[in-house]
């Protein structure tokens, strides 16, 4: 973890943006990940100045700001609820042209993850936006939870499962939920 | 394919001639269209298909226009607007100001340091430009601050254009799926959406030509600008930005001379110019036509080393001089249809009539309007001393050769014989009658040029007097078969 950084988002958050303004004021050279860095400073200030409900992230010690943890909690009245979920984000240098990768690292029943995490959801493959950010990513993740598109599934038996016999899908949810230990 | 996704994101400019290449091969329809697009379209800039190349073409058209019309104070009005549509952004747009504000940034940043560089040097200004945007960083952020514009203005104007989104997506779903996307290419609507919101409120016009397989010889075109209710072009003599639309990718076209970092390539590919000669000899030639100096004139003329029909060979019929300074192609020099090329022409005349002094004649250009530049000087000083350089830039149609040569009119006007100094003047001295001169600045059918472009072409009837030259043959084993067009994604 940056200190330097968390100190100036702890002690005065409105002060980042024009240190940072004075920095590009000066001449640019080709140097790949500043902006992209810059940008994933100003989100973590965002995320931590106005959080949303049941979704948090934060970088990882050692990613140079490039990898982060997130947490997503189980939607109230979906078979998730009471559960939290650990998922992992690696961002491209290129970020936000391009969309991060992102990975549920807590075992996960659901159509649209497969065994390894994945995730099908468009919003992070061609239908990635630069308007998009990590927590517009949490939070349509997290209704994905409530909302799975059964018609592009990535686990079959999930989502005929989630169709046809709630309470079996339900029982899988749990029986696949693992408390994932922090890195 | 040039539209691939090798190279820089804004390529060099480059002669069109090099689309006409490329479809060579193609389908007879792009082989009528690209044939027929160098005459209207002297160079074209190749833009990478990655997805962008819409949104990154008019973009950088929008910065090299406003380079181009060198007027900081226009650019500053610009840094204005743009800093002023972020609310446009927010409040209608819906989206965060810390989403968009390093975006928004690239793009001020561009304009006030172009700004700040047009009054002192404009090279250097559009060599920042290019740079710019050729930083996958600097100019992705560009482009999808077009993006957010074009998002934006559809979203504030709902009612004009909800008619022309496919798939009844509606306006949110449209922008969701086309226009924010950050590799989504543009299409027809999001091309409409930023020319309104970034082009026509500076008065800037759009002429997109669409290369397509559509009947005809000529590539269609469109042109966006500001039009009144009658939909008469509101300032028909506004900037316009041309652009090549090819299926699911856009280059950039120019029509002008390139004035300032493609001289070389203007010297050769000379024909670019034609358009612009022809306009200079209509003016003057009539006016030189009338009272004496025309007699000092056909004496300048004459004096002129290979000013004849019997010209020595170092003379340049091939080259279409707008400049005199042109590379002189010494390998051309030797070929026999140079004998048979009649050297003069009403360009050469106007050539003649803006030079004060015979000895100074092929040291400085005619004064060019359009190429005022400051830059002009420096690519041509270090030229070849323009010795054996003559403005030729029309081929007489062969039946108006013997008139002229027989003429008697003009052999009168010659007050001055002592004077010529070439060996060839005294015997086949050419002799135009002013009605031929005005015949031939009113003409108007397309003019065979012998370019130094051309001359490298296949149609060029020149080759067979090369003992060297080989004619291109067809064996069918060794043709590949033909590679599908690559798409840009």
């Amino acid at each position: 973890m940056n200190y330097d950084m968390e100190d100036t988002q702890n002690s005065a958050p409105g002060i980042l943006p024009s240190n940072q303004a004075a920095k590009l004021g000066a001449p640019r050279k080709g140097n790949d990940a500043q902006s992209t860095t810059k940008r994933l400073q100003t989100e973590l200030m965002q995320l931590m100045t106005s959080p949303a409900p049941g979704v948090s992230a934060f970088p990882n010690s050692d990613g140079g700001l490039l990898s982060w943890t997130a947490t997503i909690e189980g939607p109230e009245d979906t078979p998730y609820s009471g559960l939290t979920f650990k998922l992992s984000f690696a961002f491209p240098s290129n970020y936000p042209y391009a969309a991060p990768t992102v990975l549920f690292k807590t075992p996960i029943y659901h159509p649209n993850v497969d065994f390894s995490g994945r995730i099908c959801l468009d919003i992070l493959k061609d239908k990635w936006t630069a308007a998009y950010n990590i927590q517009t990513v949490l939070l349509s993740l997290q209704s994905l939870l409530g909302e799975p598109n059964n018609a592009s599934p990535l686990n079959g038996e999930a989502a005929e499962l989630w169709d046809k016999n709630a309470e079996e899908f339900k029982k899988k949810v749990l029986g696949r939920h693992r408390v994932v230990d922090d890195e | 394919m040039l539209n691939g996704k090798q190279g820089p994101l804004v390529g060099e400019k480059k002669s069109s001639r090099a689309i006409t290449e490329e479809y060579a091969k193609a389908d007879p329809v792009y082989v009528a269209k690209t044939a027929a697009l160098p005459q209207k379209f002297s160079h074209y800039r190749p833009i990478l298909g990655d997805g962008n190349c819409g949104w990154r073409a008019a973009g950088f058209s929008y910065f090299e226009t406003l380079l181009r019309l060198q007027n900081r104070a226009q650019l500053e009005e610009e840094l204005a607007r743009m800093t002023s549509l972020n609310n446009l952004l927010t409040t209608v747009g819906g989206f965060e100001e810390w989403l968009f504000e390093d975006m928004v940034a690239e793009t001020t940043n561009l304009l006030r340091d172009l700004a700040d560089l047009v009054p002192s040097s404009p090279r250097a200004a559009e060599e920042l430009l290019r740079q710019r945007f050729n930083n996958r960083e600097i100019s992705d952020s560009i482009v999808y601050h077009l993006r957010l514009l074009a998002s934006s203005w559809l979203k504030g104007n709902r009612t004009s254009y909800q008619d022309f989104i496919p798939d009844g997506l509606g306006v949110d779903g449209y922008t969701k799926d086309w226009i924010e996307p950050v590799n989504q290419e543009i299409d027809h609507l999001g091309m409409t959406l930023l020319i309104d919101i970034l082009l026509k409120p500076i008065g800037f016009a759009v002429e997109i030509v669409y290369l397509d397989r559509s009947e005809g010889s000529q590539a269609n075109s469109h042109i966006f600008r500001q039009e009144d209710s009658n939909g008469a072009p509101i300032n028909p003599g506004c900037p316009m930005i041309h652009l090549l639309y090819r299926p699911s990718h856009y280059d950039i076209l120019y029509k002008e001379p390139a004035a300032i970092q493609v001289m070389d390539e203007v010297a050769r590919n000379p024909h670019v110019n034609r358009a612009f000669t022809r306009q200079i000899s209509v003016h003057e030639t009539p006016a030189m036509m009338g009272g004496f100096p025309q007699q000092l004139d056909m004496a300048t003329l004459l004096c002129i080393p290979g000013f004849g029909l019997s010209s020595p060979p170092q003379h340049q019929p091939f080259h279409t001089p707008q400049y005199s300074q042109q590379p002189i192609d010494h390998t051309y020099n030797s070929s026999p249809i140079s004998a048979s090329i009649s050297p003069i022409s009403p360009g050469g005349s106007s050539t003649t009539s803006s030079s004060a002094l015979p000895g100074s004649f092929p040291a400085q250009p005619p004064s060019q309007p359009s190429l005022a530049s400051p830059t002009l000087a420096t690519p041509h000083s270090s030229f070849p001393a323009p010795t054996t350089q003559i403005p030729i830039h029309t081929n007489f149609p062969p039946h108006t050769r013997p008139a002229l040569a027989s003429n008697p009119s003009l052999s009168s006007h010659l007050s001055h014989p002592s004077e010529l100094s070439s060996p060839s003047s005294a015997t086949s001295s050419f002799r135009p009658s002013k009605y031929e001169w005005e015949a031939a600045a009113d003409w108007q059918e397309p003019v065979v040029f012998q370019t130094s472009t051309f001359k490298n072409s296949h149609y060029n009837t020149a080759h067979y007097n090369n003992p060297n030259f080989q004619p291109e043959e067809w064996t069918p084993e060794s043709e590949e078969p033909p590679a599908p067009r690559k798409r840009s994604s």
